[in-house]
């Protein structure tokens, strides 16, 4: 029986690394505004749908339509920012959350419409193969979706930690308006962290529909598992989302296998709901100061 | 602006107002009486469907934009409030109106349930997560539970009657969801103008400074979300019978919007909203039902221009008509 943990181990790193992904493109939004977008879910949907459109469509290779669809997602989440969050920055945080998720549904709307219930499949660009290490099943996808996902986190920590950009985040992040009076252009790096977001949430969108099916809906599947991820991770910590994804991946395939199918759909919520009701600051999170 | 609106605000509060104006509250609903006789069939299913609406969209108001809370659990409250009616009817026989109260009664305890992290201090996008995360684990349950609630094919509720007055036709149910709809908007009214709403605003507006003051928040918090929970259950039943057929579908993400639409059209924290936005709301999609994702559009879009263009909703069109309609259980932002 506990012969198949490591293969279960594997699968859900593979899984859990797209958890992450989404999870860390939640965090790059947050951690810049301070917001969370109750839309990004739907951000993922539209930038697998992008790809889909770029490769499917339009007929471009798969790497190209990749890049064409970040690209499309980042204008998108800009404008967002820009026409739609920033005017009701300092409103309560009902309106930003309404905001988003709004704005979800009307991609989920035009999706709908667009492509209705129809599955749509996002074409391999690589064969579909698997090797075999030992007792473990290693697919392709496997493999594909790890290393990019690993090449985005390295990406993310050089820019955070080892570039400049990384202390405007942090300064930005604990005091909007102290940043900007130290020279920062706090407009100008909001608006280009809601792009990265929405980008880096295309990104896992397209690699999630490299093994699933599109479908108007799959943003909400992705935006309960991404909030799950970052909760168990902490709010607002980029290592946090990344081991909250991975952890709820490797969860979800061993509570699946070794104690009821039910928990491939249920960890999520139910890490949720356990992590904020038993230590909210999650695993690296800092306990928030009450602001009165 | 806030300085000048709030004391033009407070001086209509007072009860220097005149009370003839509040006829129309009476009027209202006695001039919705003889509808029923001059609409078809299908008009008169979504008068009900709007009636219906007007229970859930009263009790969501009353926790986010009274009480200020994130709270999404309302389709959580509403699922819960459908399944005890249709499963007191379609496994214990029972009639429809018996079920009315257990339903609430679920509904609030569901409630009781939802304010069990607000308690522990979870609040702002982290309690909304948290409850919408509640809500999607109550529709897999209801997915999961096949024995009692038919999984996701669903269950069919059987008609019931009201001593001998059939309660299969939608001209009849009409009646009933209308005492029901002005009952819990009457009753709302009540809580909302007492010593509770008050308290409600207290902690919207600053919870530190409403404990600082004496007002004990906590008891607040589940009252708040208990009786949300009870007039959205009422809502439940209205909706088992209304439909006849319950399915885990009809409690998802999509619903919740819809019901987010409701109150943020009509206006938040207001009474009059939350009717205004049923109307509105309800009738929209099914205008519009032969084009699926059309209405997820549409109630995007509405949803995006009230917050940048309409912030307080229909109803703060609707008081510039009338200061009748003027919220009074909403005090600033």
């Amino acid at each position: 029986m506990l012969m198949m943990t490591p293969q279960l181990v594997v699968s859900g790193i593979s899984t859990g690394m797209l958890y992450a992904v989404v999870a860390l493109s939640m965090t790059v939004v947050y951690k810049a505004t301070t917001v969370v977008n109750f839309g990004h879910g739907d951000l993922v949907m539209a930038g697998a749908y992008a790809a889909f459109v770029f490769t499917a469509g339009i007929g471009l290779p798969f790497v190209p339509a990749l890049v064409l669809a970040l690209g499309a997602l980042f204008l998108f989440g800009l404008a967002m920012q820009r026409a739609l969050i920033e005017p009701i920055l300092t409103g309560p945080h009902l309106s930003l959350a309404m905001m988003a998720l709004a704005v979800g549904n009307v991609l989920r709307g035009a999706a709908r419409l667009e492509w209705g219930n129809e599955t749509l499949m996002l074409a391999r660009p690589y064969p579909q193969t698997s090797f075999l290490l030992g007792p473990i099943v290693l697919t392709m996808d496997d493999i594909v979706i790890s290393a990019v996902v690993l090449l985005l986190l390295l990406a993310l920590f050089v820019v955070f930690h080892l570039s400049p950009l990384g202390k405007v985040v942090q300064a930005v992040f604990q005091t909007q308006r102290g940043a900007a009076l130290v020279g920062i252009n706090v407009r100008a790096f909001h608006g280009t962290m809601w792009g990265t977001g929405a980008a880096l949430g295309a990104a896992g969108g397209a690699l999630l529909a490299l093994n699933t099916a599109l479908t108007p809906d799959m943003g909400a599947w992705t935006l309960v598992r991404g909030f799950a991820a970052m909760t168990l991770g902490g709010f607002g910590s980029l290592y946090g989302a990344v081991v909250g994804g991975l952890l709820l991946g490797i969860m979800e395939k061993l509570l699946g296998f070794y104690v009821s199918t039910a928990f491939i759909d249920i960890t999520a919520y139910v890490v949720t709901i356990v992590v904020l009701l038993v230590r909210p600051q999650g695993l690296f999170g800092r306990v928030a100061g009450r602001s009165v | 602006m806030s300085g000048e609106g709030r004391a033009e605000s407070r001086r209509s509060a007072s009860a220097s107002r005149p009370r003839s104006g509040r006829l129309i509250f009476w009027l209202a609903p006695l001039a919705l009486l003889p509808l029923p006789l001059f609409l078809n069939q299908y008009q008169q299913y979504v008068l009900n469907l709007i009636l219906m609406y007007v229970p859930v969209g009263v009790g969501f108001n009353v926790v986010v934009g009274n009480l200020g809370q994130l709270a999404f659990s309302n389709v959580a409250f509403f699922g819960l409030g459908g399944y005890t009616a249709g499963i007191l009817m379609a496994k214990l026989g029972l009639p429809w109106w018996a079920t009315v109260l257990p339903a609430g009664i679920m509904g609030a305890v569901a409630g009781c349930a939802a304010s069990v992290p607000a308690l522990r201090g979870v609040r702002s996008f982290s309690l909304a997560i948290m409850t919408l995360a509640f809500g999607e684990l109550m529709r897999w349950t209801y997915i999961r539970s096949e024995w009692l609630t038919g999984g996701s094919m669903g269950m069919a509720v059987p008609a019931s009657d009201l001593f001998g007055w059939r309660l299969d036709l939608e001209s009849h149910k009409f009646y009933v969801f209308l005492v029901l709809a002005v009952a819990v908007v009457i009753a709302t009214d009540r809580l909302l103008r007492s010593r509770v709403g008050r308290a409600f605003i207290a902690i919207k507006d600053n919870e530190v400074a409403a404990a600082a003051m004496g007002v004990p928040t906590g008891r607040y918090y589940v009252l708040g979300l208990a009786w949300s929970g009870f007039v959205v259950g009422i809502g439940g039943s209205m909706y088992a019978l209304l439909v006849g057929h319950l399915s885990p579908d009809s409690f998802n993400l999509i619903e919740l919007i819809l019901e987010f639409a409701i109150i943020m059209v009509g206006g938040l924290g207001s009474l009059a909203g939350s009717v205004v936005g049923a109307v509105v709301i309800t009738a929209t999609p099914e205008i519009f039902s032969n084009f699926p994702g059309f209405e997820e559009l549409i109630f995007g879009l509405l949803i995006v221009l009230v917050i940048l263009v309409l912030p307080r909703g229909l109803a703060s069109l609707l008081a510039r008509l009338h200061p009748v309609f003027r919220d009074r259980y909403y005090e600033g932002a």
